[in-house]
């Protein structure tokens, strides 16, 4: 595992050293700041707002806008990991070096979750903002900011794998964003579904919008985390196995 | 390395190859493109895994002890890949922290393999702007960086002009000094020019080794082309009456001057092969014509490997 640091450095390095990176944080930002001004003026023109509404409930739960972002941030995010790597031939002096195959999976993921994290914080300003204003609900900002984490975890590590097994990463973001949309698609069987069948019970098991409004009220259900921790898992795992079939093949 | 194989479902790139290379040689890996060179090569950096047989590095397993092993080895692969986004000493700093070279050693290391690779003044420069030379020359920096025990380069010349294949073999003859070196090629002067010794690939199978001085020794012409000017039927007839001249053939006549072709009997010996050349001037002049151009054919690589798989009997089969 000591070459998880080096690994890790030089993908953040990669990552912000080309527009990129910036490109996509700027589109991010520029996407919730609109976001978070929607739901600030929906709410302040309600005279009489329901008591569980809260404007943190309103910024990560019930909202298409939250998925739509990571559906379009994640690919372009993943996509270059390996794939990259592949088409450029450097795959190979990276790993004739003394490194095991799981900790260059490991470092290229902690590097994009990292980015993840980077994107994110600047939206705290906005809780400084309802905190300065009024009552911040303190647990479930606590809960959405932890559930974006987890949502977001799941979705690298499903890009990230995608970009192992793919041939270029035009592939890799085409599989990545097919991936994230028939999971979410799943999910939404909730809605569609009669309840007591099967197919209800796995919809709502895996429904990332489900699972955010949870996290969005406060409310940390730990099937939830079993769930995210899973789709981090395994994903990873294929990834590794991946590299070491190319290595094998 | 031993009874080394490598298939790729039902075609065998790398056929049953044992080979042993000792501290401080430099060993020219030779065989037409193709051969399993790249394979044997991939699988001795630790990049490949080998299908069966097992490769040892400085006493390390390459299969049960990957990473001591990889430990020991710098590889430069052929189309020398580099993070295009990363300047010269970034990229050389990463390599060297990535191959466990301690923090307080990186700076010193990084400097050495930099000057020592000839790369010192492009330091600062973004790998995307450098030239192909360069490129090649951070390649080889990388690949010492850690002062591995040893050297793994494949095709290091592949791509230069000649006057940077002229500096890419001399740096590889001087790294020789401090390193064992593998280096592949499909030249065969080039491992005449660099190597210690030779090992000849083909079809993925180990066809022959020896010191590069045999090797050469197999370099034997087959024909000698001689332009003259004169007399034609009598220059034929004079050469057919060479002792050690199988058949004679014209090549070309561009007036006033004749190309023939005249090919030795297979029987001669290398040793006499240059008399016979020696013979066919002096005929040539004894018969009042003029000669212009006197040139050896044969001797290239295909020619090595003809005549190894002909004869399984060779001194280096």
């Amino acid at each position: 595992m000591r070459s998880f640091w080096p690994i890790y450095k030089r993908e953040l390095f990669a990552f912000f050293v080309t527009p990129l990176a910036w490109v996509l944080i700027v589109a991010f930002l520029v996407v919730q700041g609109m976001h978070f001004f929607i739901v600030i003026d929906h709410l302040a023109r309600q005279v009489d707002i329901a008591s569980d509404e809260t404007p943190v409930r309103a910024f990560f739960g019930n909202t298409v806008l939250l998925y739509l972002v990571l559906f379009m941030l994640v690919p372009p995010m993943t996509m270059r990991s390996f794939a990259e790597e592949r088409r450029s031939g450097t795959i190979e002096t990276l790993m004739s070096g003394p490194v095991s195959t799981a900790a260059v999976v490991l470092a290229k993921y902690a590097a994009v979750l990292t980015t993840y994290v980077v994107m994110w914080l600047p939206t705290v300003l906005y809780l400084l903002i309802l905190a300065r204003t009024g009552a911040l609900d303190g647990p479930a900002a606590a809960g959405a900011y932890l559930g974006v984490l987890l949502v977001g975890a799941g979705y690298l590590a499903i890009g990230t794998c995608a970009s192992a097994l793919a041939r270029s990463q035009f592939v890799a973001m085409i599989w990545t964003a097919f991936a994230l949309l028939v999971l979410f698609l799943i999910g939404m069987g909730e809605f569609v579904t009669r309840e007591g069948t099967t197919f209800h019970d796995v919809a709502v098991h895996v429904s990332v919008w489900g699972h955010m409004n949870d996290f969005a009220s406060g409310i940390v259900d730990s099937r939830h985390l079993v769930f995210y921790g899973t789709l981090i898992v395994l994903p990873l795992f294929i990834a590794t196995r991946a590299v070491d079939a190319w290595r094998w093949g | 390395m031993s009874n080394l194989t490598k298939r790729y479902g039902a075609r065998v790139a790398v056929d049953d190859v044992s080979f042993e290379v000792g501290r401080g040689e430099v060993v020219g890996f030779l065989g037409p493109n193709g051969a399993g060179k790249t394979t044997t090569l991939r699988i001795l950096a630790g990049v490949l895994g080998p299908t069966s047989g097992s490769v040892t590095v400085a006493g390390h397993d390459l299969v049960h002890a990957s990473l001591e092993a990889r430990r020991h080895i710098g590889y430069m692969p052929e189309a020398v890949p580099l993070y295009p986004e990363m300047r010269v000493v970034e990229y050389l700093r990463f390599r060297a922290d990535l191959k466990q070279v301690g923090r307080s050693q990186r700076a010193r290391f990084v400097d050495e393999a930099m000057d020592r690779a000839g790369v010192l003044e492009v330091a600062h420069r973004t790998i995307d702007h450098l030239s192909k030379g360069y490129r090649q020359r951070v390649g080889i920096a990388d690949a010492i960086v850690a002062k591995p025990a040893v050297l793994v380069l494949d095709e290091p010349t592949a791509g230069l002009d000649p006057n940077q294949i002229r500096h890419a073999r001399a740096l590889v003859r001087e790294l020789g000094r401090e390193h064992t070196v593998v280096v592949s090629t499909h030249i065969l002067s080039e491992v005449e020019a660099c190597a210690t010794r030779v090992l000849l690939i083909h079809h993925g199978r180990l066809v022959a080794q020896g010191s590069t001085s045999e090797i050469r020794a197999m370099r034997q012409a087959v024909a000698v082309d001689v332009t003259v000017r004169g007399n034609v039927a009598a220059a034929d007839a004079a050469l057919r009456s060479t002792p050690g001249v199988a058949s004679v053939e014209r090549v070309e006549t561009v007036e006033p001057f004749a190309r023939f072709r005249a090919t030795f009997d297979g029987a001669l010996s290398p040793e006499d092969r240059p008399g016979a050349t020696e013979r066919i001037v002096g005929v040539m002049v004894g018969a009042g014509l003029g000669v212009s151009e006197v040139r050896a054919c044969g001797g290239s690589l295909e020619d090595v490997f003809a005549a190894l798989t002909q004869d399984p009997g060779s001194p280096l089969g």
